[in-house]
């Protein structure tokens, strides 16, 4: 088959899409060429807004200006800015918090990672270590370019001002002492990564910026930094620091200061001994332990147990986790013991302390007073004060507890805890009576909102589910009726078909034979002889045709649905009724309805058509009234076809209370409704039939569904 | 002209000048096409190489060995590993991103043994080459599973042999820096002590201490050796941490070279000038590092055989830490050379 795309087709498509590759590739390139100049506006720059900076890494937190990184970790970056940025320079003042790292600023950074280099980009800070101002790139590796010992020396907990600035493959880095001393350092990397973030950095140590600033650089921004030297190509030192010879001396004065700052007291006290101090005599006591909680106020733990340690004063900022060494003067109460005055010490971090898990019952004997414990509890009721605190009030056994977190985050994450729910929480326990309110035994003060585990939600019993229950079971069951009375329906409707469909089988043989009959006899009749012993006979045998037929229509007309489809039910029956006293001058007939009309269910106005077709067939066949009277009475919750007749009556007891009576009985039954008949000789007949209706919500509800329902009103018939 | 015949005039000009168009443009088309074809070469394979951390004396010298032979068989590398040398779950989530963005091999030097084992089984249940560095897992290797291991017997024979030399055979020695959760220092620590026992008998093992995981944490127990303990003429300390541990504790009571400390692994190198430290057992991470990328090309050649290959250690003494030997094992130049 022949394709519908020709070779020129073809070309043509090539042409322009290159057209257009060509069109992108150029616009890009302009972005890019345009953007490489740096960034359009510094403005945008702030360390506040810190959605606009990435974590690798670090624990960082902004506070009045400064961005701080408590974290010793190798290599904790905070990234920002666009990755096409090129020419242009990042400084801020920078902070070294520990004695033996670095701390600077990144500058064209792609690909960044958590991970001591893992990142592309290009490194300069200061490194207390060594006492240097370093340069070097990182490819998920470092290549330190430069390290230049700064004028006077690097000190910790000294604030330094930092430029680093990247003009083409030039990067010129210049740190500024507090006393004006300016160390400067600039190097070529003729391989140089063309573009990239920015961010903050920090190695082996925390450490704290602020006032950081972005700009555009350009060359004249270049030779402001390096004097006009033309910067030296770098080259990378393959050795690690400390190999080249005679570098002790170098070096061992920050190992002196590494192994100073880590220090311990051997002499420390455990902690369950305070309790053993004279409570007379002062005493300044020397503790190790691990941090459990730094808010609202700092709780260390060692293995014989926990202290809080009040008024404080720590030399970095302190994590969960840290193992410190305080001392400070030690205060008795009486079911715990504190430090006040404290000098807090960090030793070293990443201490994780297991909980210990305890009863309420446990915890409430005060006997793992400022000790990091699980408890579990019933969460029975939560009040959040307006200074961001959330108190947890759970029960567990015959004990009640408080359980308090602090901080609108930790608060918002916890604010959804449904009462009633069992709880698994970690926290540190304690008995001071600020927190137990001396209404509880302990409170459990929690670090964060994980520390609080959901082991169970609320019984399910709750007033909210019993009702939504009813109501699920209340529509099951409506559900339920609605198909019942669906299938009853259809089941009626099958039935009136079926004697639709006899009818029209009995008018078509029984009723035509009849006739056929009839007019037969009567033929016969015409050619007998009058006088003829035959006649008598033919006239009975014809008369009776003429009964078997009006007995062969009357059943049609009583099996034929139609009448009570297309009109009411009490029209029906008046048309039926004149249709049998039809000829019958001497019977007068009254109709009369009486109540608020309203539809009937198909199955009663039925069964109530049939009572009164048979009473009314009876009352004109063997009554002999002058007057017959049909009424439907609308009730309160039924429907009352009365029948009544002012002929010959009968005796309830004589044989004529047959089988016609029998069957009416029985379709009343059917419907659940009751049929009285008041009759005696010569007293007329009057029969009533009783049917209860369903209530009326079930009617709406049954309308709604569009049910076909039968109004009894002349005329008029829903479907 | 008849208004048809002049439109059959124009149609045949236009064909004509689209078929001469067509036979201009056709060339130029497919060779532009062939020379875009030809610049999507494909990228080389990627092999993770994760060190228990790096950027450290001992770490980056397998970074340097790993990348020149990778440099020669052109794969690409991604250097990365925990910011501490304790955090296992760090490096396990390393080992699980590397096998997500689908890299061809991992080169991993597991920091505890037993957890690693599943992370390891699962990237060999998906046909990734693994190459095991520093420690055993303690399941056999394979055509996919390879290990260069530093002959921690070897290392721990050398350590009892300085320590019998520098104290004569005579005399009570602690030992430090014992991690039950690694099999390599495990057997640095046994081999230690049945050579000491056979080949100098008069030296006595004190006191044996687990390691802790971080230096100041292991200058603690030093120094609580160095108070409470009782009186020892030389260290063992089994692990970088613990080796700069000791060395602290030592400075900071004054028995630095008094005390004779023999550690393991590369890490300060100025006391070894001093003699504050006496001698360092130094694993050969560079040719651990080459050894391990070579066996990673071979297995991903189809080519990889159950391989389980062992570098003798060095000892780095005040007499040959500049020798050529030692700089070659701390070369720590992993970039490539201009």
């Amino acid at each position: 088959m022949k394709s519908i795309f020709t070779r020129r087709h073809l070309i043509f498509a090539g042409a322009a899409v290159a057209a257009i590759a060509l069109l992108a590739v150029c616009g890009v390139f302009v972005f890019r060429s345009i953007a490489r100049r740096g960034p359009f506006s510094a403005q945008g720059i702030s360390l506040a807004r810190q959605d606009d900076w990435q974590a690798f890494g670090g624990t960082w937190q902004y506070i009045d200006g400064v961005m701080q990184n408590n974290s010793d970790e190798r290599g904790a970056k905070l990234m920002s800015g666009p990755t096409h940025w090129a020419n242009y320079s990042i400084e801020a003042d920078v902070l070294l918090l520990g004695q033996y790292g670095d701390a600077g600023l990144i500058i064209r950074a792609t690909d960044e990672e958590e991970g001591v280099d893992a990142y592309h980009g290009y490194m300069a800070g200061l490194r207390d270590l060594d006492n240097t101002l370093i340069l070097g790139r990182a490819d998920y590796g470092w290549r330190e370019y430069a390290a230049k010992p700064v004028t006077p020396r690097v000190y910790a907990q000294q604030w330094y001002h930092v430029k680093f600035l990247a003009y083409g493959c030039d990067f010129a880095v210049s740190a500024t002492a507090p006393g004006g001393e300016t160390t400067s350092v600039a190097v070529e990397d003729p391989d140089c990564l063309s573009a990239g973030r920015f961010g903050l950095k920090s190695y082996n140590t925390g450490a704290e910026w602020r006032n950081v600033e972005i700009r555009p650089a350009n060359r004249q921004d270049l030779v402001a930094m390096t004097a006009a030297n033309r910067p030296p190509i770098a080259t990378p030192d393959a050795l690690p620091m400390g190999a080249a010879p005679g570098s002790y001396d170098h070096y061992f004065e920050p190992i002196q200061r590494d192994l100073l700052a880590h220090r311990a007291d051997v002499n420390s006290q455990p902690i369950s001994s305070l309790r053993l101090l004279s409570p007379d005599v002062p005493a300044s006591v020397t503790i190790h332990g691990v941090v459990t909680l730094t808010s609202p106020v700092l709780f260390v733990q060692d293995p014989t147990g926990g202290l809080a340690i009040t008024d404080s004063h720590a030399h970095a900022p302190l994590q969960i986790g840290d193992e410190v060494e305080a001392k400070g003067d030690a205060e008795l109460h009486d079911f715990s013991s504190r430090l006040r005055n404290a000098d807090v010490r960090l030793l070293w971090s990443h201490t994780p302390v297991l909980p210990v898990a305890v009863t309420a019952a446990q915890a409430a004997t005060g006997a793992f007073d400022a000790e990091y414990v699980q408890i579990e509890g019933r969460l029975e009721h939560k009040d959040e004060t307006p200074a961001h605190t959330l108190v947890l009030t759970l029960d567990d056994a015959s004990q009640s507890f408080l359980a308090i977190v602090s901080g609108a985050a930790q608060v918002e994450r916890l604010r959804a805890l449904k009462e009633k729910s069992r709880l698994r929480l970690r926290g540190v326990c304690v008995v001071d009576s600020r927190y137990t309110r001396d209404l509880t035994a302990f409170a459990l003060l929690l670090p964060s909102f994980n520390d609080v585990d959901v082991v169970e939600g609320p019984p399910w019993w709750s007033t909210g589910h019993i009702v939504a229950m009813t109501i699920g079971v209340l529509l099951l069951a409506l559900t339920g009726l609605s198909c019942y009375i669906l299938i009853e329906r259809w089941r009626m409707q099958a039935v009136l078909e079926e004697r639709g469909r006899l009818a029209h089988e009995m008018h078509d043989t029984l009723a035509q034979s009849f006739a056929g009959l009839g007019f037969q006899l009567e033929a016969i009749r015409d050619e007998a002889n009058e006088g003829s012993n035959i006649v008598p006979q033919l006239e009975l045998a014809r008369d009776m045709v003429r009964s078997s037929h009006e007995e062969a229509r009357r059943s049609i007309a009583m099996l034929r649905p139609q009448a009570l489809e297309s009109v009411g039910l009490l029209q029906a029956l008046e048309n039926f009724t004149r249709h049998m006293v039809n000829g019958t001058s001497s019977i007068a007939v009254r109709v009369s309805s009486e109540g608020s009309e309203r539809a009937i269910p198909l199955r009663i106005s039925d069964t109530l058509m049939r009572i009164g077709q048979e009473a009314v067939a009876n009352a004109v066949r063997h009554a002999r009234p002058s007057h017959l009277d049909i009424a439907l009475n609308y009730l309160h919750s039924a429907v009352e076809l009365v029948v009544e007749d002012d002929g010959c009556g009968f005796s309830l007891t004589s044989e004529l209370a047959g089988f016609g009576i029998s069957g009416m009985h029985k379709r009343a039954d059917s419907i659940g409704a009751t049929l009285t008949i008041r009759t005696a000789p010569d007293k007329g007949t009057a029969l009533c039939v009783h049917a209860p209706t369903p209530p009326s919500f079930l009617r709406l509800f049954w309308q709604r569904l569009h049910i076909p329902w039968r109004k009894s009103s002349h005329g008029s018939a829903h479907r | 002209m008849h208004t048809g015949m002049r439109s059959l005039a124009w149609g045949a000009a236009l064909r004509h000048w689209t078929r001469r168009a067509e036979n201009r443009l056709t060339l130029p088309f497919f060779l532009l096409a062939l020379l875009a074809g030809a610049g999507c070469k494909r990228d080389p394979p990627v092999i993770a190489v994760i060190p228990r951390t790096c950027g450290t004396a001992l770490w980056e010298p397998e970074h340097a060995g790993a990348a020149a032979v990778a440099r020669q068989r052109g794969f690409e590398i991604y250097w990365n590993a925990p910011m501490r040398d304790d955090d296992t779950q760090a490096q396990i989530a390393l080992i699980e991103k590397s096998l997500q963005r689908g890299y061809a091999g991992i080169i991993v030097s597991p920091i505890e043994t037993l957890p690693m084992r599943t992370p390891i089984q699962s990237i060999l249940a998906r046909g990734v080459p693994v190459v095991v560095v520093g420690t055993e897992l303690g399941f056999p290797p394979g055509p996919k599973l390879s290990y260069v291991l530093s002959d921690e017997r070897a290392a721990g024979e050398m350590a009892a042999r300085r320590i019998g030399s520098v104290l004569s055979g005579k005399g009570s020695i602690a030992i430090l820096g014992i991690n039950p959760q690694l099999t390599s220092n495990l057997d640095r620590e046994r081999s230690l002590e049945v050579t000491l026992a056979r080949e100098f008998p008069g030296i006595q093992v004190a006191v044996r201490q687990f390691g802790l995981s971080s230096v100041p944490q292991e200058q603690e127990a030093a120094e609580e050796l160095l108070v409470k303990g009782p009186k020892v003429d030389a260290i063992a300390a089994l692990s970088l941490a613990s080796t700069r541990g000791v060395y602290y504790a030592l400075v900071e009571f004054g028995k630095a070279g008094v005390i004779k400390l023999v550690g393991f692994d590369q890490d300060l190198l100025p006391p070894v000038r001093t003699g504050g430290i006496d001698s360092v057992v130094m694993q050969n991470t560079y040719q651990m590092g080459s050894l391990a990328m070579d066996l990673m090309d071979r297995a991903l050649h189809g080519k990889g055989t159950a391989t389980v290959l062992e570098v003798p250690p060095v000892l780095m003494t005040r007499e040959n830490v500049d020798s050529a030997q030692i700089r070659q094992i701390l070369n720590m130049a992993w970039w490539p050379p201009r």
